[in-house]
């Protein structure tokens, strides 16, 4: 393990650490300067079943109701809007991430492009950002828990959601800590598993919709609230297309970075991004955004008990737990991930990287993921975790876009991308800008809590870490 | 070796290809190689592949960080149990069997050792039940039967001729220089299943060298042939990996 003596070091005396920067079999595996190889195992099924798999859950089964109850059947604009801005970002990240595969993702494309406080900020937060957007998914789970044991005939109301929600923080977490075998494997099935439900339940819902099969549903004026609800709905919505960035956080297991990192994140958007528009189109047409919002979180499953009975429901609402749990659960291993990166460089301490000797696992940085998610998943507020996931996030994707045109200002030798941006600096402005943008029409609170994490990030990486260098270090 | 003669030349007393043995094994869970078994695999080429299986959520730089040099170490002392020289390779991983074709595939291993405890190696069964390399399975067996006997044991079913099989390695053994008294040839025919025939007669041997599975509906239920194998002998299992495989699998 080769470690550089020119980066500095934090308040512990440890230097980032430098590890397999030396070569690369064909994509297959990268190679230490010890000469220990380093395997690539996951292909492009795997990263699309990472971007999809972290993505589905939110827009499609928590968010329907909501947004429709905020911006009428424009809600579908809120979603494509939201589509449009994260493949303005996914561009820009893929070139970064074939340039630097590492595992890290956007923390270490800012990092490298912006220098340290840029880094730390952006690492810290995203470690943050990921356990809102976990504690998020899991109130969504704890909303379709209940649902089915209510569908099941046992009598719950609400105040059984936060319970479930953090019994299955404590139960993922744990998991997670022993080792799940075959846990990405799994993963792959349950995606395409989901896939097919919602594509038969939105292909003959949409036709129905159109008047196919002789019922003319519900009309409404398309924006009955105005244009602006548009707008703040994207905002709130756009957690559910964090995942696509996931994908570079794996990017070091990834086979043949330089062809399925691309691939993978732009396609896990789009393949979201048409599912999402599609459902708020087939579930305004079904009931009108009015009732739709009286369903909740759980609105989806109405629409689908509409269109097929009670089987329907039934599957649709398995459909729900199996999407938020797989969605929790990535988002936990991509937290674990983040940890990991940030305490690699020494912007945190390196003990949050080590691993469990009996199972193999980041322990610490498990902790530091599922702990302070079950705290916010008791919390149960799902807007606000869901607004400051994506403040959080959209702060990092702002800076990748950046990153690029500076990388690209001044590329360093080592920069030798294998995909690369077309008309970058448009393409990369304009993602800056919707990114920031979007933030502005968060609300208040939302906002707050979001800029007191970046503050707070920034006044640790000053205390603990302001000697360390990472700025154009591979 | 001769190294004037052309490989081709019939009746030529020598090796075609030296042979290349990959030993795999899980480094940091203790697995290693018994003195007996280094001693039998000596005279081939060995390449030690030390792996370790992550679980899917650490990523493999980030164990590489906590147990390259444990690995590093491991792997030496595995090394020095062998007289000659051989090559180390370490790979973390959260695949064992793509590692291992990797690996196959990029040092074009002749054989491949699916490691078993074992005793001391006197008798070696070579079981033919499907198309193999005959020429990579002579000079295997050539290099590494130096005094020992081996039984060469055709397994009879459809689509596959096992007397033709058994002659033709017979054949290409003795070509090699290997003394004929030292083989044995028979030929059964076998129903069902032919893996736990050779299951059943496994006990009676020290070594075996057998083939690759061919993809079959048996092989996805039950597993790989040669795993079965491995599993219920106490044998070692040699396994000849044919030529061309495992480049774009």
């Amino acid at each position: 393990m080769g470690t550089t003596s020119d980066t500095g070091t934090n308040r512990a005396g440890e230097q980032p650490t430098t590890v397999s920067s030396v070569g690369d079999e064909e994509g297959k595996a990268s190679v230490t300067d010890d000469g220990t190889e380093l395997e690539r195992t996951i292909g492009l099924k795997g990263g699309l079943a990472i971007g999809i798999g972290t993505m589905i859950g939110a827009g499609i089964f928590v968010f329907p109701g909501l947004a429709a109850g905020q911006a009428g059947p424009a809600a579908a604009g809120s979603f494509a809007l939201g589509a449009v801005i994260a493949l303005l970002v996914a561009l820009p990240a893929s070139e970064l991430a074939t340039a630097m595969p590492k595992s890290g993702g956007g923390y270490y494309f800012v990092s490298r492009a912006l220098g340290s406080l840029a880094g730390a900020v952006v690492g810290i937060s995203i470690w943050l950002g990921l356990v809102f957007a976990t504690a998020f998914y899991l109130v969504g789970f704890g909303n379709y828990a209940a649902a089915v044991l209510a569908e099941a005939g046992v009598p719950v109301g609400g105040g059984l959601v936060t319970p479930l929600a953090v019994v299955f923080a404590f139960l993922l977490t744990g998991l997670n800590l022993v080792g799940t075998e075959n846990a990405a494997k799994l993963q792959n099935y349950v995606v395409g598993l989901l896939l097919s439900i919602l594509v038969v339940f939105l292909a003959y819902g949409g036709l129905d919709t159109v008047g196919v099969f002789g019922s003319v549903r519900t009309r409404e004026t398309l924006l009955p609230f105005g244009l602006f609800p548009v707008f703040t709905t994207a905002a709130l919505v756009f957690t559910s297309y964090l995942g696509f960035a996931q994908v570079a956080t794996v990017a070091g297991d990834l086979k043949n970075p330089g062809r399925n990192l691309p691939l993978a994140m732009v396609g896990s958007v789009i393949a979201v991004g048409i599912l999402y528009v599609a459902t708020i189109f087939v579930a305004t047409s079904a009931f009108g955004s009015a009732r739709l919002e009286t369903f909740g979180e759980t609105a989806i499953v109405e629409v689908a008990r509409q269109f097929f009975g009670r089987p329907g429901a039934i599957a649709i609402l398995l459909a729900g737990l199996l999407a938020t749990v797989s969605s929790a659960n990535a988002s936990i291993l991509s937290t674990s991930r983040a940890v990991f990166a940030v305490s690699k460089d020494a912007l945190i301490p390196g003990t949050a990287s080590r691993l469990n000797l009996k199972y193999g696992t980041p322990h610490v940085a498990l902790a530091m993921a599922g702990g302070p998610v079950v705290l916010l998943t008791a919390l149960g507020e799902v807007e606000i975790l869901a607004e400051v996931a994506s403040f959080l996030h959209l702060v990092m994707y702002g800076l990748m876009c950046v990153s690029l045109i500076a990388m690209r200002r001044n590329e360093p030798d080592w920069y030798d991308p294998d995909f690369r941006v077309p008309a970058y600096p448009l393409i990369a402005g304009v993602g800056a800008l919707a990114s920031f943008g979007l933030v502005a029409f968060m609300q208040p609170a939302s906002l707050a809590i979001g800029f007191v994490i970046m503050v707070l990030s920034a006044g640790w990486y000053v205390y603990y870490a302001d000697d360390v260098q990472l700025k154009g270090a591979l | 070796m001769t190294d004037d003669v052309t490989p081709a030349d019939e009746g030529d007393l020598s090796i075609r290809e030296p042979p290349k043995v990959l030993i795999p094994l899980a480094v940091l869970e203790g697995e290693t190689v018994p003195k007996t078994l280094a001693t039998f695999l000596d005279p081939a080429d060995i390449v030690v592949l030390g792996y370790h299986v992550l679980p899917d959520q650490t990523s493999t730089e980030q164990a590489s960080m906590q147990f390259e040099e444990r690995a590093q170490e491991t792997i030496a002392d595995v090394a020095a149990v062998f007289e000659e020289a051989v090559e180390t390779r370490i790979v973390f991983t959260h695949d064992r069997d793509q590692t291992v074709e990797r690996v196959a595939a990029d040092i074009d291993a002749t054989a491949v050792l699916h490691s078993n405890p074992g005793g001391s190696i006197d008798d070696v069964l070579v079981p033919l039940r499907n198309a193999i390399d005959a020429d990579r399975l002579a000079d295997l067996v050539a290099t590494l039967v130096a005094e020992h006997h081996v039984t060469l044991w055709g397994l009879q079913q459809d689509g596959f001729d096992a007397a033709a099989a058994v002659a033709d390695a017979s054949e290409r053994l003795t070509d090699r220089g290997f003394s004929a008294d030292r083989i044995t040839t028979e030929t059964t025919t076998v129903e069902g299943d032919p893996i736990r025939a050779i299951v059943a007669r496994s006990a009676e041997f020290d070594a075996i060298v057998m083939g690759e599975s061919e993809e079959s509906l048996r092989s996805v239920f039950l597993g790989e042939d040669e795993d079965r194998v491995a599993e219920a002998t106490v044998a070692p299992v040699l396994v000849v990996r044919d030529r061309d495989t495992g480049d774009d699998s």
